[in-house]
């Protein structure tokens, strides 16, 4: 029991952890550093998950074709995989910001409503 | 797609650990650039990033395919549990190989024999002509028969006829003569069956014409092992019976007959004959789209005409028909085969009970095991299906052995006796590790697996979580599971007794059977076959000739007492031949009766020891000179003169018979001692013997062509010695004549109980397997159960309780459960022992030495397995006992 409340929170995570890289990406390519850091900034912290989650959201997001990758060079000078949205990847940000924003919106309601 | 991941993930995975390092490496940067230590920025890069471990899981668990993972996963645990407990897993392993071993060995029979279509083209459409009586059902037909089921061409084609058995012919033109099996056939046989022809063709119709010529088919063996082989032996002339033959074709090696044929030869029937000897069988195909019943109806028509044209020859009820050949070539051999496979599944559930018990007892000792896993997070169905493997595991590999053990063990049963069923070729070679027979190990080994395991894997599921981790290591069996093991070793004995009582019946039988008097002194006794079809032996007078030389020739040998020939041999079954007593009114019927026939030289009687009851046997004398006489067996006397005297009347053979039996009447001369021809379990049926001297030529022209002799030879010590004399004599008397199917009259007696001793033989296997399985069962639980209670005992002990009282506890225990399966198994085995009812022969169904010995049997090796348990539960030594908490 206790073991299906967490997998369920960790969908709704999920979802909403891959629309912040898919977010991310919009700006350009970026390795998977940059990208938990840019994450972090720009969600001031509200999702305070270790760094090291965002690689299977990563790999999973490429094996579904909405990001590619390629092993490249950084700032630093040092090996990086880089991440790329697909042009499949810019369609599925568009709905899923769409979709994000119609539940929000619902919510607030709901929550606006009831007080 | 998701298989393509799978296969990636060991690369993705060293991609993913690089990736982490250079994750962890630009973070290190940015802390060593806010001024932190090499160390500590390494340190707080690790921190943040949380454990590459966890991540790199969750990636390689994502690219997984969990139902392939999962079950390997399963297999290398129950395989771990399994080899935990050697002892267990070995015993279990045997009794499941047991129990499918048995299943496969007795199913790859019923596959061959029952299941497997003929080998043939459109095996349905296959039919065998019958005719059709309120008795019996007669497949042997004569040549006006076969010409009138030829014409029903609205409803059958490709009519063949071919002989029962198959003469032996000589094959001569070499240095020695060799004796094979020559088939007669009509020229449609090879269509009919489908023959492969590989080299020439077979038989015209024109061939197949009265005169049409001496010629001959060969089989794929004999071309190459006669003839080496030779590419250019068609149209080659070969020397049969110092006869030349024109080779037309040779038949390839697939081609599978009932009476396997060296030999193919033509009929060549007479289209007007009215010969009404019976001697040979047809076969024929269905026209398409006609049934079966249609086929009956036309002949059932096509009989009334018959009995218009040539009257007194069928019955007013009998007429003629067709049955499926498989059906008819199976014949009786289902029901037998049926119950064994019966019988076999009672062994396998036994196994299973007894399994079952096993993998229990097992998991009581595990309730620790399990409850931990569910306290780790393992849900009830991971429990089930962990045990599930365990079972499947065992019965997959008990299936896999068994397989082996099943078909070896029937090959080599087989070998020894095929115990008289048919389609199973030389040695039982048809017997095939096919598809059919792996798939019903396999279907098999599953169902006992999830049967077996089933049981401990949910008991085992229903854990009381705190209460199994709270008893400490110390477990009981629960009082549920107690009663559910005893529920099973109470019907493992059930089943045991059932299988044994069986057994019992077919013993008893089979020893009855051995017990019945044949009618004449089978020990001492030597037969062989001659063939004698060549020219020289169309007439009767000089197959008497030879015979006598043979006979004088043959009592020169010393050892040799006596020596005679005849065309059958006693208990492999005569020929059959309607009689009229001269004189007597014999009503509607065509003929007073119908009796057993032999043609037989002076000597026989003699020979075999048949007695004498009244009047004289033939001698030298009675030849075709003299009067015509025949003699009559006590069957014959006591039905047809049940008071007057048979030696004042006169009989006639066939009467009515214008073709090869036509011939005056006989005087009766003697009653001789009934022999049971038809078999040691019927009763004897009338017999008539006349003197082969005194054969009709037609009828002798006929028995040369299509059977061979017979010839016996009595001798004063074991006869096996004196095969080489005897047949170098025969020889050496009949102008090199070659014999076969060389056996002693007790070698003859042992094959027509054949069947009877294989079924027997089987069932005592299956019965013995059942007892030893439920005697391992019983002592299983009573040895778990002392083991579970050596603290009671214990403290009974130190209470003071006397050895032989804890003793007689333990037996008692053993025994409550042995009663109860007794008295079911007995219920159960009084309704099922009807089924064996129609094979039992001296006893009935409910003989009451079966159903009280044989309970008494199985109580006493109860006893015996309960017995090493109770008396280790009075060596518990009640110190180690209580100190064992």
């Amino acid at each position: 029991m206790a073991k299906n409340q967490t997998s369920d929170a960790g969908d709704i995570l999920q979802g909403t952890l891959d629309l912040l890289i898919l977010r991310t990406l919009i700006l350009g390519p970026a390795h998977g550093h940059t990208i938990a850091n840019s994450i972090e900034r720009t969600s001031e912290n509200a999702l305070d998950v270790e760094q090291g989650s965002l690689y299977p959201a990563l790999h999973r997001l490429e094996d579904r074709g909405l990001v590619s990758s390629e092993w490249g060079v950084s700032d630093n000078n040092r090996r990086a995989k880089f991440y790329r949205l697909t042009a499949k990847g810019h369609k599925e940000l568009a709905a899923a910001t769409n979709r994000w924003r119609r539940m929000t919106r619902a919510i607030g309601l709901i929550l606006g409503e009831s007080n | 797609m998701g298989f393509q991941r799978y296969l990636d993930r060991e690369d993705k995975d060293r991609d993913l650990t690089e990736e982490i390092q250079s994750h962890l490496a630009h973070e290190a940067d940015d802390n060593l650039a806010r001024g932190l230590s090499e160390t500590e920025s390494q340190r707080q890069a690790r921190l943040k990033f949380g454990n590459p471990l966890t991540v790199r899981q969750r990636v390689w668990s994502y690219r997984s395919l969990p139902l392939i993972e999962n079950i390997w996963r399963d297999i290398r645990y129950a395989w771990r549990s399994l080899r935990k407990t050697p002892g267990l897993t070995i015993v279990a392993l045997l009794v499941i190989a047991l129990g499918i071993g048995v299943n496969t060995a007795v199913f790859s029979i019923v596959n061959a024999v029952l299941l497997q279509p003929l080998p043939y083209t459109d095996p349905e459409s296959l039919m065998r002509l019958v005719l059709f009586g309120p008795q019996r059902t007669s497949d042997v037909a004569s040549v006006p028969e076969f010409n009138l089921w030829s014409r029903q061409t609205g409803v059958l084609r490709e009519v063949a006829g071919y002989d029962t058995g198959g003469a032996g012919l000589n094959l001569t033109g070499g240095d020695h003569p060799m004796q094979v099996q020559g088939v007669h056939v009509t020229h449609d046989y090879f269509t009919l069956f489908g023959a492969p022809v590989i080299a020439g063709r077979t038989f015209t119709a024109e061939e197949d014409r009265l005169h049409g010529g001496n010629i001959v088919v060969l089989s794929y063996g004999l071309w190459k092992q006669r003839f080496g082989g030779d590419a250019n032996i068609v149209g080659k002339t070969i020397q049969i019976d110092n006869t030349p033959y024109l080779v037309v074709g040779i038949i390839g090696r697939s081609f599978v007959t009932d009476t396997p044929a060296d030999i193919w030869i033509p009929y060549q029937f007479d289209p007007n004959s009215h010969d009404m000897a019976h001697y040979f069988r047809v076969a024929a195909r269905l026209q398409p789209g006609v049934t079966i019943e249609q086929a009956n109806a036309q002949l059932k028509l096509a009989s009334d005409q018959f009995r218009r044209e040539i009257p007194n020859v069928i019955g007013p009820q009998n007429h003629y028909g067709v049955i499926p050949l498989k059906e008819w070539t199976v014949g009786d051999t289902r029901t037998p085969l049926l119950i064994l496979l019966c019988a076999v599944a009672l062994v396998l559930l036994i196994a299973c009970a007894n399994v079952a018990n096993l993998l229990l007892a097992k998991a009581s000792g595990r309730k620790r095991e399990f409850a931990t896993r569910v306290a780790l997070g393992a849900s009830r169905w991971q429990i089930v299906r962990q045990l599930l493997a365990e079972s499947l595991l065992l019965s997959l590999s008990g299936g896999l052995l068994g397989l082996l053990v099943g078909y070896v063990s029937v090959r080599l049963l087989l070998s020894v006796n095929v115990g008289g069923l048919p389609r199973l070729g030389k040695d039982g070679a048809a017997v095939a590790l096919d598809a059919r027979l792996l798939f019903f190990t396999l279907g098999v080994s599953v169902l006992t697996g999830i049967l077996f395991g089933l049981v401990p894997a949910v008991s085992a599921s229903r854990t009381n979580l705190l209460a199994n981790l709270n008893e400490g290591g110390h477990t009981g069996v629960g009082f549920r599971s107690a009663h559910f093991r005893s529920g099973l070793v109470i019907s493992e004995i059930a089943l045991a007794l059932v299988l044994v009582i069986g057994s019992t019946l077919l013993i008893r039988t089979y020893l009855n059977l051995q017990a019945v008097n044949p009618g004449f002194d089978t020990h001492n006794t030597l037969t062989m076959a001659m063939s004698i079809s060549g020219d020289r032996f169309q007439t009767s007078a000089p197959v008497a000739l030879m015979i006598r030389n043979g006979t004088e020739r043959l009592k020169t040998i010393p050892g040799v007492v006596q020596a005679a020939a005849g065309n059958g041999l006693p208990l492999q079954g005569a020929f059959g031949m309607p009689f009229d007593i001269v004189g007597r009114p014999k009503g509607s019927s065509p003929f007073t009766g119908g009796a057993g026939y032999y043609s037989v030289s002076a000597g026989y009687f003699d020979s075999f020891k048949i007695p004498l009851l009244r009047g004289r046997t033939f001698t030298e004398n009675d030849d075709a000179s003299a009067p015509g006489v025949i003699i009559i067996n006590e069957a014959m006397a006591k039905q047809y003169w049940p008071k007057g005297d048979p030696l004042r009347d006169h009989l006639q053979k066939a009467p009515g018979d214008k073709g090869p039996f036509a011939e005056p009447s006989r005087q009766i001369i003697g009653i001789v001692g009934n022999t049971r021809d038809g078999g040691l379990n019927r009763n004897p049926f009338p017999t008539m013997y006349i003197p082969l001297a005194q054969m009709p030529d037609g009828e002798t022209a006929l028995n040369s062509r299509v059977a061979p002799l017979w010839w016996t030879v009595r001798t004063n010590s074991d006869p096996h010695l004196l095969v080489a004399p005897i047949t170098a004599a025969l020889r050496e008397a009949t102008g090199g004549l070659p014999v076969a199917h060389i056996r002693t009259m007790d070698e003859v007696e042992s094959l027509t109980i054949s069947r009877q001793r294989f079924n027997m033989l089987l069932l005592t296997v299956f019965g013995a397997s059942g007892l030893l399985l439920a005697a391992v069962g019983i002592y299983g639980l009573m040895a778990f159960s002392v083991e579970q209670r050596t603290q009671e005992l214990g403290i009974r002990m130190a209470m003071g309780a006397q050895t032989s009282h804890l003793r007689n506890m333990v037996l008692r225990q053993g025994m409550i459960l042995t009663v109860f399966g007794v008295v079911i198994g007995i219920g159960a085995a009084f309704w099922l022992s009807r089924f064996l009812a129609s094979f039992l022969f001296g006893i009935k169904a409910w003989d009451p030495l079966a159903f009280i010995l044989t309970p008494l049997l199985l109580g006493a090796v109860a006893l015996a397995a309960t017995w090493i348990p109770a008396v280790r539960a009075t060596k518990v030594d009640p110190m180690t006992a209580l100190r064992f908490e």
